[in-house]
């Protein structure tokens, strides 16, 4: 089955695939193309029956961030779909239109890594504060714990003053 | 009735419907809601970066940690999953005990919400009965672990701590009990009128729109949809195990509270059948602390539903990234879906029916039994007193 989806999506991707992946049985990863993910999502969901999307996992690689789409198929084999985009231009589509539960998850990646999700509806705020100070995207390496810990103590202070 | 304008209502962070903090941003047109924005948040506590901070040991507890109530689902999740990247496997005895304990857990979990939800809904004598036998189970954890709710039983390579067999009469002795007990709550639940009026067609969710949502869990069967990852993705030792995974297609509050309480029936008789079959032998292995480089994607059915983990290791003693998405933030967009046309009245009960997990709080509460005093310590407090 497993072996089965590959083929499919070698098929359809050609050479938009990067690298395909079995580590063990219902577990697959792909490494694909960032202009051919709406493409690829749209026929995951409609023609390959992968409707449930689990959560999207952002990884920060030093100069790119990884994108992770983990995508379910009946409740069984999970497809983690990768995409990368660079730290400078961190822009991707969004695939909201063709999985509306994608539509927190989106939101906390960028929260947290700064992925821009095209065309998603709403990007404002979903985890952090509305104080927090912009271009701190607290997943990412470079930012440390020190400086996570000023931001939080001038906040608390702030709420003491008000 | 309609009033043709619509009014904006803020809902939360702090609000009386649930312990939780969560905030929503209403627009109803009279009594009716047609527009739900939600902000979570409020609770953060920037675990994902603390993984990345310590050893794969430490990072133990602090997935325990991640819920008060499902804090086994997330040991397992969290230690499979690192099992899983040094190609280790744990025991079977241990496998058959992660499953003992994930289902005393979804009972005392599932208990616990059918006493929120009836307190919710106004019933507040079923709320102190489920609540009181609710004990049993947390009685049966004291006498396995030493602790009622962070029962710390997984570890990378088994579980910490055995089941003899001279427990297993006592655990089975609570079994029978809650068993009784939950067949009369079901019982309550599809006759008397307090719950069918409340519970009865309220807060829909389509099979249709509960997919395209991602919904998981007890919210997704109450849909008619038949996804289970015991069943379907098996871990632990759920693939030697014969259980039905309950639907029920009323698409309302009434479905989730039946999916749930059958769901009950069904853990007593997992538990039962794993005591009885219990293979003999170690508990645990031994494991490095280095583990090679890797990714690894693990999934556990919580009793709130799919609980998934991401694990990358880069091969030192520290994760490089660890992601948790718990099943209460794949049930948001759903739970807003609910909401949309029903009452303002409804909402409290709605939001509590897709079984929100509760908030871990910032301070303390010690409570000195011989003196019969209670007080609360802040962090600082707490932190002088550790040095």
């Amino acid at each position: 089955m497993e072996n089965e989806i590959v083929e499919n999506l070698k098929d359809f991707l050609k050479e938009n695939l990067v690298k395909a992946t079995i580590p063990r049985k219902r577990r697959i990863f792909v490494y694909i193309k960032k202009s051919a993910l709406k493409n690829v999502v749209e026929y995951l969901v409609k023609k390959l029956m992968f409707k449930h999307l689990s959560t999207i996992t952002g990884v920060d690689l030093g100069e790119k961030i990884e994108v992770i789409y983990h995508l379910v198929y009946k409740g069984s084999i999970t497809l983690s779909m990768k995409v990368t985009v660079s730290k400078k231009r961190p822009n991707v589509s969004t695939i909201t239109d063709l999985i509306p539960g994608a539509v927190l998850y989106e939101r906390e990646v960028h929260d947290l890594l700064g992925v821009k999700f095209e065309g998603h509806p709403d990007l404002s705020p979903l985890i952090l504060p509305e104080q927090w100070p912009q271009g701190v995207y607290p997943l990412r390496k470079e930012c440390k714990l020190k400086q996570l810990k000023e931001i939080a103590s001038k906040q608390s202070k702030k709420e003491e003053t008000n | 009735m309609s009033y043709g304008s619509t009014i904006k209502i803020p809902f939360g962070p702090q609000h009386p419907a649930l312990k939780e903090p969560v905030h929503f941003l209403f627009e109803v047109d009279g009594e009716i809601v047609v527009d739900v924005k939600p902000r979570i948040g409020y609770n953060h506590r920037g675990m994902e970066k603390a993984f990345e901070q310590r050893t794969y040991i430490q990072n133990i507890y602090l997935a325990e940690r991640i819920c008060g109530i499902c804090s086994d689902a997330h040991t397992t999740c969290y230690t499979q999953a690192i099992e899983e990247l040094l190609d280790v496997e744990a025991p079977p005895r241990a496998k058959y005990i992660r499953v003992i304990i994930a289902e005393l857990e979804r009972i005392h979990s599932h208990a616990l919400w059918i006493g929120i939800a009836a307190h919710e809904i106004g019933f507040d004598t079923l709320f102190m009965y489920v609540w009181r036998d609710r004990e049993t189970v947390l009685d049966t954890f004291e006498m396995i672990s030493g602790n009622r709710i962070h029962y710390a039983m997984n570890t990378i390579g088994g579980v910490r701590r055995d089941i003899p067999a001279v427990m297993v009469p006592k655990i089975k002795k609570g079994l029978d009990f809650m068993e009784k007990r939950v067949e009369y709550y079901l019982n309550i639940v599809q006759t008397e009128q307090t719950v069918l009026k409340r519970a009865a067609g309220v807060g829909v969710l389509k099979p249709k729109d509960a997919v395209n949502l991602c919904a998981v869990g007890p919210v997704l069967r109450a849909s008619g949809i038949k996804n289970d990852v015991r069943a379907d993705d098996p871990y632990a030792a759920y693939d030697e195990i014969p259980f039905n995974v309950i639907t029920h297609d009323g698409c309302d509050l009434l479905s989730r509270m039946l999916v749930r309480c059958e769901e009950m029936l069904e853990s007593t008789k997992i538990v039962r059948y794993a005591l009885d079959r219990m293979p003999e032998g170690i508990i645990r292995v031994k494991v490095p602390k280095k583990v090679p480089q890797g990714e690894v994607v693990s999934r556990v059915e919580a009793p709130r539903g799919e609980l998934i983990h991401y694990a990358k290791s880069n091969g030192t003693t520290k994760p490089e990234r660890y992601k948790v998405r718990s099943p209460t933030l794949g049930n948001i967009p759903a739970l807003c879906k609910m909401l949309l046309g029903g009452y303002i009245a409804d909402i409290p009960i709605v939001l509590a029916g897709i079984d929100p997990c509760f908030a871990c709080m910032d301070r303390m509460a010690f409570v000195d039994i011989k003196k019969n005093k209670e007080w609360i310590w802040t962090m600082q407090q707490l932190r002088k007193s550790a040095k």
